[in-house]
């Protein structure tokens, strides 16, 4: 885990941390098909790393290993100095060090906002209710919505939605933040606010990683670019280095097409 | 808002409305104006008889002199007492719960009316009609009480959950009541409230039994799933008659002899068979339910970190139910029906207590009468369960989907 050196962590505009999430020959197969063929790096702490691809490159596969919500099937992922497996105490203080944020919300329908973000710090923190509500109301005030403490998630917009489910993942004060598209299923004119929020998150320190097809974002808050294709990572490097200077083909086809 | 309203003009309640309204939905066309006429007909008709049999020549004599068999069958008068304090209860509970979660309106209180006309010149006299004037009363001052009760109030959520307790509460109590201390046997219960307990009973002991059977259906560890997969398929491909002769027969001769099974007697038999019944049929529901919800509310759950049983309780199985009330309050419809094939295993309930009545030398020839009056009981109380039902999805409906 100290052994950094030989992993290419490009210059980056804030000063990073020990590596943090810790991945190794990492494979993974749904029947017979395979989504990941090995996947080797490392994110420090408040490095923030976009992953790029296209569609069924294995990106989102990827990110959700990372919390265990795909287990993966040969290597290794250590998060926080602990190693994933089916060792269910390590789960569970896993997920509530690692946040995450859908590309559908999955907020809870049938709770209020106030209470899909109170939950997790209430039932597994054990925090009382009404330090768990102080928290939430701040959380709420931090993406911009506090007006919207007491309504349910079917009555805000899809961009209100996602801010909501921003501040619950990070009610739990989680060490890292993985985003897998959180803006794809959003109206356009709704993205801006959601992104906003992701990149005052990436300044205040947070480690982070997303999976976006936001290149803009990307290049603005990036500290590294992963590119997947076919279950593997084809090229790594700084967003500097994938607008000017990529070298893969494959790499030059996909930005060809995006951008 | 104004622009609004002023787009959209208010319903106009003229006659040539109504004429253009019956042109349109009644009239256009002769194939659908015959069937208008034929159909309309045809409801006169059987309305007419149906009130000239009920309001002229019908003898309701039949019902007033076996009140008391159509009631409670042959439970011993002396015993009677038993049976009131849950009544009260019962009225405390729907009273209380109106004015909490609901309020009656002006069709609530015609009906209130009718019920209440209907009982005490019908169902209850003399003593009776006092003691059950008293649970009126009682559900009357707890709707006051709520109604009154400030906006707001921070005993809100307390009482709310108060209520659910009671709710809970009242059957086990209930029963309690009347067996403790030299109480009334079961086989000596009977009538309407025999098809009443059968029926609570039943829903009480059956919609865990299901939700736990669906839950075991839907696990992935196979020594939970094939058991519970075999319990609902192998309930299900039997009749309910069929269950209920197995059960007073065979069925619980089978079960290891330290439980004793073998020594209930009928009706708690067909009360565990009613459960199981409905059980494996609420499993399938649930089931239902389970498995429409999206699978990110799980991974959701999962991701903020709650631990299985928290996902489930808190996250899936709310919202699984509450998609499936319809389909739920449905079967316990159909069980509150099926309560009277317990005439199979030689108990008297409402509709046997109307066959006893009937076959009474006094009183030859009024099978119309009971059967009318035995179908009014039991649709009143069928047709209660399905209003409750459309008032919990419109109240759970917040936040839907």
């Amino acid at each position: 885990m100290t052994e950094s050196a030989d992993v290419t962590v490009p210059a980056t505009s804030h000063s990073l941390g020990e590596p943090i999430i810790y991945c190794e020959g990492v494979e993974k197969w749904f029947d017979d098909f395979q989504a990941l063929k090995g996947i080797t790096t490392e994110i420090r702490e408040r490095e923030v790393v976009v992953v790029l691809g296209p569609s069924g490159s294995g990106k989102s596969t990827f990110i959700r290993t990372i919390n265990r919500l795909e287990p993966h099937d040969a290597g290794r992922i250590i998060v926080d100095g602990i190693e994933l497996n089916d060792d269910l105490g390590n789960l569970e203080k896993i997920r509530s060090d690692v946040g995450m944020v859908f590309q559908q919300f999955n907020l809870f329908p049938h709770l209020s906002v106030l209470r899909n973000i109170t939950l997790a710090p209430q039932k597994v923190r054990h925090m009382p209710r009404r330090e768990s509500e102080e928290l939430a109301m701040s959380l709420l005030e931090r993406v911009g919505i506090p007006e919207q403490a007491d309504k349910f998630p079917t009555q805000l917009s899809g961009g209100q939605q996602q801010r909501v489910a921003i501040a619950r993942a990070l009610a739990m004060q989680p060490k890292i933040m993985l985003f897998d598209e959180p803006t794809s299923a959003l109206d356009p004119e709704m993205i801006k606010e959601v992104l906003d929020v992701m990149t005052e998150l990436a300044q205040s320190g947070m480690t982070m990683v997303v999976v976006t097809h936001e290149m803009g974002f990307a290049r603005e808050v990036a500290d590294r670019f992963l590119f997947f294709d076919e279950g593997l990572i084809v090229e790594e490097g700084t967003p500097e280095h994938f607008f000017t200077n990529p070298q893969e083909d494959r790499t030059k086809l996909f930005l060809s097409q995006i951008l | 808002m104004a622009a609004h309203t002023a787009t959209r003009p208010p319903a106009p309640r003229t006659v040539a409305y109504a004429r253009r309204w019956a042109h349109q939905n009644l009239f256009n066309g002769v194939g659908n104006t015959v069937l208008t006429v034929g159909v309309s007909a045809l409801l006169v008709f059987l309305v007419f008889q149906l009130l000239s049999f009920v309001l002229t020549s019908a003898e309701w004599d039949v019902i007033q002199t076996n009140r008391r068999l159509l009631a409670v069958g042959r439970f011993p008068q002396a015993e009677e007492w038993r049976l009131w304090p849950p009544i009260w209860t019962l009225g405390a509970l729907i009273g209380l719960s109106y004015g909490h979660w609901s309020r009656i309106d002006r069709l609530g209180y015609a009906v209130l009316a009718v019920v209440l006309v209907f009982s005490f010149t019908v169902l209850f006299e003399g003593q009776n009609a006092l003691l059950m004037a008293l649970a009126v009363l009682i559900g009357a001052s707890g709707y006051v009480a709520m109604r009154v009760m400030p906006e707001g109030s921070s005993l809100e959520p307390k009482v709310g959950r108060a209520l659910i307790a009671g709710w809970l509460l009242l059957l086990p109590l209930t029963v309690l009541l009347l067996l403790v201390a030299d109480g009334v046997r079961t086989t000596l219960w009977g009538g309407i409230f025999l098809n009443v307990m059968l029926a609570t009973v039943g829903i009480a002991l059956g919609f865990p039994v299901g939700v736990l059977m669906a839950l075991g259906r839907t696990s992935s560890l196979p020594v939970i799933r094939i058991p519970a997969t075999l319990y609902i398929e192998l309930v299900r491909a039997g009749p309910l008659i069929a269950w209920l002769f197995l059960a007073r027969f065979v069925l619980l001769d089978f079960m290891p002899p330290i439980l004793a099974l073998d020594q209930l007697d009928i009706v708690v038999r067909a009360m565990l068979v009613l459960a199981g019944f409905t059980g494996a049929y609420v499993a399938e529901i649930v089931r239902g339910g389970l498995q429409g919800l999206p699978r990110g509310q799980s991974e959701a759950a999962q991701a903020v970190g709650l631990n299985s049983f928290q996902t489930m309780t808190l996250i899936v199985l709310p919202q699984a139910l509450r998609n499936v009330i319809p389909a739920l309050v449905g079967q316990f419809i159909s069980l509150w029906k099926d309560t009277t094939l317990v005439f199979g295993l030689g108990l008297v309930d409402l509709l046997g207590a109307g066959e006893a009545a009937y076959a009474q030398l006094d009183f030859i020839g009024t099978q119309a009468e009971v059967l009318v009056f035995v179908a009014l009981m039991f649709w009143s109380i069928a047709f209660a369960m399905s209003r409750l039902s459309a008032r919990l999805e419109t109240r759970l409906g917040i936040g839907e989907r």
